[in-house]
């Protein structure tokens, strides 16, 4: 009765803090573990909107979750044709990308509501209004913008064909009005490091609320030690695989010494 | 069954490498060559970066090439001093070849500097075999044998700083086999081979060393080059894979002592014509990857951190 009581409270405040609506969000991993079997993984995110409880979802107000990755360093190249050869030419170094970027709404989200609100990298591509300003970017002798252009599209391109980039729309299952989640998919490909949630409340085309919390992804496992060990310890690594080497071909040679009458 | 491999980075099936371990073992064992000019392509076209597949190709090589030597040396046909000083020269070749390595990583062109001398080498062995096979098939016909020079006389004999080669009966200079040593291991670092193939043929024609103890002394200089250039890939390029170098050389091992085995027991030339021919069909798609458009020409390739 007691807690009823103190969760109705809870719920009138914060009715009174947003004035007109709030947010709640969780998810069912805090840390997401890679190891030698890992092959993907569906990440549940819930939440609930805080609108009214009493009330339906208002129609007009949409949840925009956005993951974003750890970011990391890539370069683009473009392959030419040098006398019949196709080889790699101009290159373009993209720093500090997102590793993985997911975009779902409840309903399509206008390209520009994710301009006005600087949410979005995907989005870009469409719209005249690119934001360069969010990459820092190594050009290179490339002056001209419609080149420039096609380097951005390559590398939405490719990171979407390795199914780290998605905008997705229609996969947010709202319940009961005011319940609402989502699976989101992490392939295997992903990079490791802390991604962030972010999740919009809009209402009439504006951010009426919004809430972020983030997760780890971590490798683990024999691999995992064998990867760092290689980069921490370099020397020590390769004398080992030399010794594995060599262990395996003198014991090779002396097994089969016998079947062998030279 | 699938295994993770950590450098490389992707998940691949167990039978598959051991299977690709096993059939280039049994080859290289079958045909005395060491089996790396197969090795490392093979591995590209399965989807290891071309980096890992050099490195890690080099130090499978090791384990091949040391249970290679051991047989020879009990036989009594490894000449070590025309090994230490072919080594003297690998040793200068593979640190160039492994800085030229990293440069080209660098530049983005490593792929396509291998796919070219990958076509240019299997073409050639592709070619050259095809020919001493057929020429053998067609003197077995005629009920022929060849009769071969113990000794070549050349240039090798007229430089400066000879010396005596008491187990290969040679008293030439030291620079020729330096300057094939170097080459070799200019080869060995980029390509992740050994270069027996190279090695054995400039070894009997340059140096005129005897036939029966060029393959031990080859493969005992070897070791030492793909042992040096497995160090210098995983302190420079960080590509050697480990849980990958395990499985083909646990494999390529036991298939090279079988193929030893079936080479005693069957005739080699029309195996080793039908080697000829993979060889080259290997080298064809190597070209076509190289010429033919891509559908996507743009590639991305993420910059490492290394701490």
């Amino acid at each position: 009765m007691n807690f009823k009581i103190f969760l109705l409270i809870k719920l009138f405040v914060l009715f009174l803090i947003s004035s007109a609506s709030a947010l709640v969000i969780g998810s069912d991993e805090e840390e997401i573990y890679i190891d030698a079997n890992f092959s993907g993984k569906n990440l549940l995110v819930f939440g609930a909107f805080y609108s009214d409880p009493s009330q339906a979802r208002d129609d007009k107000s949409d949840i925009l979750i956005e993951v974003v990755g750890p970011s990391e360093d890539v370069v683009i190249r473009k392959k030419e044709s040098f006398f019949g050869f196709w080889l790699n030419s101009k290159s373009v170094r993209f720093n500090d990308v997102p590793g993985f970027y997911y975009l779902s709404s409840t309903n399509k989200i206008t390209n520009e509501f994710l301009n006005e609100n600087k949410i979005g990298l995907l989005n870009k591509k469409d719209t005249q209004l690119i934001d360069w300003s969010a990459l820092n970017i190594d050009w290179g002798n490339i002056k001209n913008q419609k080149e420039k252009d096609t380097f951005y599209d390559a590398l939405i391109r490719t990171k979407e064909s390795e199914d780290v980039y998605r905008k997705v729309s229609g996969e947010i299952q709202i319940i009961d009005g005011n319940l609402f989640r989502s699976y989101i998919e992490i392939p295997n490909t992903v990079p490791v490091g802390q991604y962030k949630v972010n999740l919009y409340l809009i209402i009439d085309n504006k951010i009426s609320n919004e809430y972020s919390y983030n997760f780890m992804v971590t490798r683990v496992g024999i691999e995992e030690a064998i990867y760092s060990f290689s980069k921490n310890y370099p020397l020590i690594y390769g004398l080992i695989s030399l010794l594995i080497a060599i262990l395996i071909g003198v014991s090779g040679a002396e097994v089969f010494k016998r079947f062998r009458k030279v | 069954m699938s295994i993770y491999l950590p450098i490389a980075e992707l998940s691949i099936n167990i039978i598959l490498l051991l299977s690709i371990g096993g059939v280039v073992g049994f080859l290289s064992g079958m045909f005395g060559l060491g089996g790396g000019f197969l090795m490392t392509p093979i591995l590209i076209f399965i989807g290891i970066p071309t980096n890992v597949a050099v490195a890690t190709s080099a130090n499978q090589i090791v384990a091949s090439s040391i249970s290679g030597t051991i047989g020879y040396w009990r036989q009594g046909l490894v000449d070590f001093k025309m090994g230490g000083v072919l080594l003297i020269g690998s040793f200068f070749g593979s640190i160039l070849g492994v800085w030229i390595f990293s440069r080209l990583v660098v530049l983005g062109q490593i792929d396509t500097v291998i796919s070219i001398l990958y076509f240019a080498l299997l073409t050639s062995i592709g070619i050259i075999m095809l020919i001493e096979s057929s020429q053998v098939i067609r003197d077995r016909v005629r009920r022929k044998t060849v009769k071969r020079k113990i000794h070549y006389h050349n240039w090798a004999h007229k430089l400066p700083f000879k010396m005596k080669f008491y187990k290969s009966k040679l008293y030439i200079s030291a620079i020729p086999p330096i300057i094939i040593g170097f080459v070799i291991g200019i080869l060995s670092a980029t390509m992740g081979i050994g270069g027996t193939f190279i090695l054995i043929p400039a070894m009997i024609y340059f140096l005129g060393m005897p036939t029966s103890k060029v393959i031990g002394t080859s493969l005992f200089q070897i070791i030492f080059v793909t042992a040096l250039v497995t160090l210098l890939h995983a302190t420079t390029t960080f590509a050697v894979d480990a849980v990958l170098a395990f499985f083909l050389i646990i494999a390529s091992v036991v298939g090279a002592q079988l193929g030893v085995l079936a080479a005693n027991k069957l005739r080699g030339e029309e195996i080793r014509a039908l080697l000829a021919i993979i060889v080259l069909g290997v080298a064809v798609k190597i070209a076509l990857d190289l010429l033919v458009e891509p559908n996507e020409i743009f590639n991305i390739s993420v910059i490492r951190a290394l701490f």
